[in-house]
């Protein structure tokens, strides 16, 4: 009899299971990154039946694994690069065993690289890409033309047009995106200068909103007409609502970009299944209908001749090393430090200036 | 004490305890883990020792909870003014004016309560919005040249919400406190020569103070510590101190400061009800009773 083992260990710890593909992956992760359709196949192929859980923040991952411990079972959780640090402190991610996902070799260079750290560090992997993308200015062109700058936002004709989702980290990191600043290496004397500049941002919206749903559904309405730190993934969701007018755009100054991978938390047990899984979405094919299906980048080279004109023309694949110098991916600031602004005082800050923009 | 005297006393303890049981299990003991975790020290979703004040001075000292904690007792009152405010004289009406009609009316009361929650306050969205239903109307007959933008993402969407929200709570419940008062007394009063008005101001209010004031507190406390409709339709002033609750939880892992503050909010609200409780009694109005 095998022993089935699961660790509660942190990175580079490995997790075993009976080797066996198949039966229910507990999912925990936003919804739609469980690939209903692009994994379609395979499910069928492999009798796999996914139990969801979505998320509404991402801190909904890491505040459910560590509440509920072992017992909660999820096997496959998807991590913002910039979470990274967060849950290697919280020793939520396990080593991914490379040999069981040969797909890998279908990533592009850069996101095969250890670059940042955020996939794998010290020969360790712990994370796989599977989307990314910038977060542009999302807009709505039948309402305005498209602007060049951020700050063109700050306009006093936009007072009240604009939309922003309660975010402190993409907020934040976007401020200091703006300055030049790194969030993961903040001094603590710049965070005022990251807070000052936010304020005024936020002070151009009607309050701050719980989602980017909720952001797609005030630009249908006409409550806004742009969003600052906007998505691409809401050209669509606005244009399924009825409104095709809705367009994202990157100005001069770039913007942050996020990267999210999947990745095996220490609660999991179906480990075969999810390597699977993993290796299943690393397909071309595959990895093309979930860039699509999530107006994302897709991670995959093969893929990009397999999107439509829509979703490849979202992102330069010929310089792709060029589009994420001018949008780069960031760590989230450390959990603790002495020298540099931590997540905690991010949080407080955020909620702060919330409340003094709005008077 | 004879054996059916005493079997007539234990029926209704045995018949209690399962609903002790549960309370005891769903409410007590979470509410004694809080407290636990309120004095220990937090570390990213951990507790440990040692005991500590310092979740509770941290809490205190926040000028964002001060903030946060103005913002939800000043949505909770509004909610609460206008909520008691409109029931009150509703719940009167069904009672001794509505006749036949008060069937529909407590159907269409209760009907409120089958909608769901987000589907309501999504639903003030497009009433309320630039382009909802009130601007069309008044840009429509002239009264205002723009949009109203005041009245969406502001105190007064939030407020017009959680008072649809309660407003069937507080009816119903007032409803069923004024079942006593008949409509004999009413006759009563109007008989010895009081009007409209003394008949309110001298019979119906000292009677209807304490389920009016224990409604009103129901409602101020169950708005001041919903934290969904001030996010929803509230603007950038419009969060309240329970969010704080949340994000110490779910974001920042600091159990220690999501548990103080929820104790905090507890002993707050706790001293409102015994506000609600104490003062008609300082009033001598928890003495009335109606005669059968």
């Amino acid at each position: 009899m095998r022993l089935k083992l699961i660790v509660l260990g942190g990175e580079g710890e490995k997790l075993a299971d009976d080797g066996k593909v198949g039966g229910t992956v507990n999912f925990l992760s936003w919804e739609g990154y469980d690939l209903p359709d692009p994994l379609k196949d395979w499910r069928a192929a492999n009798n796999i039946n996914v139990a969801t859980t979505f998320i509404g923040n991402h801190d909904d991952i890491q505040a459910k694994i560590k509440t509920g411990g072992a017992a909660s079972g999820y096997d496959i959780i998807t991590y913002y690069q910039g979470y990274k640090n967060l849950y290697t402190e919280l020793d939520i991610l396990t080593q991914i065993d490379e040999s069981k996902v040969p797909n890998l070799k279908n990533l592009f260079p850069y996101f095969a690289s250890d670059i940042g750290g955020y996939w794998t560090k010290g020969g360790v992997r712990t994370g796989v890409p599977f989307t990314f993308g910038a977060q542009g200015l999302t807009y709505d062109s039948a309402a305005m033309s498209e602007l060049p700058s951020w700050y063109d936002l700050l306009d006093p004709k936009f007072k009240g047009k604009v939309g922003m989702v309660d975010d402190a980290t993409g907020v934040l990191t976007m401020g200091c995106h703006l300055l030049g600043l790194d969030p993961g290496t903040l001094k603590k004397a710049d965070l005022p200068k990251v807070v000052d500049l936010t304020k005024k941002f936020v002070a151009q919206t009607r309050g701050v909103s719980a989602s980017y749903g909720d952001l797609t559904q005030q630009l249908v309405s006409g409550e806004i007409q742009a969003i600052y730190i906007g998505w691409a993934a809401v050209n669509s969701f606005a244009a399924t609502a009825g409104k095709t007018t809705v367009t994202t755009s990157l100005p001069k100054e770039g913007a942050y970009s996020f990267c999210d991978s999947f990745a095996i938390p220490s609660t999991a047990k179906n480990v075969a299944s999810v390597l699977s899984w993993i290796n299943a979405v690393m397909d071309p094919k595959v990895n093309a209908a979930a860039a699509v299906g999530l107006v994302g980048g897709t991670t995959v080279k093969n893929a990009v001749p397999l999107l439509d004109d829509a979703t490849r023309s979202l992102y330069p694949y010929d310089d792709l090393d060029g589009f994420l110098a001018k949008a780069p991916f960031y760590p989230n600031p450390p959990v603790d430090s002495t020298e540099f602004v931590t997540g905690t005082e991010w949080k407080q800050a955020w909620g702060e200036l919330k409340q003094s923009a709005g008077g | 004490m004879s054996k059916a005297q005493r079997q007539s006393r234990l029926d209704p303890l045995w018949s209690s305890l399962p609903a002790a049981a549960l309370v005891g299990f769903f409410v007590l003991v979470p509410l004694a883990i809080f407290a636990v975790y309120s004095i220990l020290t937090s570390r990213l979703f951990e507790v440990s020792g040692p005991v500590t004040t310092r979740n509770f001075s941290d809490a205190l000292r926040s000028n964002l909870n001060r903030s946060l904690s103005r913002n939800s007792a000043e949505i909770g009152l509004l909610a609460a003014v206008f909520s008691v405010g409109l029931a009150l004289p509703m719940a009167f009406w069904m009672r001794h004016g509505a006749k036949r009609a008060r069937a529909i009316v407590m159907f269409a009361v209760v009907a409120s309560f089958m909608t769901g929650y987000l589907v309501r306050i999504y639903a003030f969205r497009t009433v309320l919005g630039t382009s909802g239903v009130i601007n069309t109307v008044l840009l429509r007959l002239g009264i205002v040249d723009h949009p109203v933008e005041a009245l969406l993402f502001s105190r007064i969407s939030v407020t017009v919400a959680l008072v649809h929200i309660f407003l069937p709570y507080a009816t119903i419940t007032l409803f069923a406190a004024m079942a006593p008062l008949s409509t004999s007394y009413l006759e009563a009063a109007e008989d010895l020569g009081a009007n409209a008005r003394q008949r309110w101001s001298r019979l119906i209010a000292p009677i209807m103070f304490a389920p009016a004031l224990s409604t009103f507190v129901l409602v101020f406390v169950l708005s001041a510590s919903d934290y969904v409709t001030p996010q929803f339709l509230g603007g950038t002033n419009g969060a309240t101190i329970g969010t704080q609750v949340q994000v110490a939880f779910t974001g920042a892992g600091d159990f220690g400061a999501g548990a103080a503050v929820s104790m905090l909010m507890l002993v707050a609200f706790m001293i409102c009800y015994a506000v609600g409780v104490g003062v008609p009694r300082l009033l001598g109005l928890g003495r009335l009773r109606f005669m059968s």
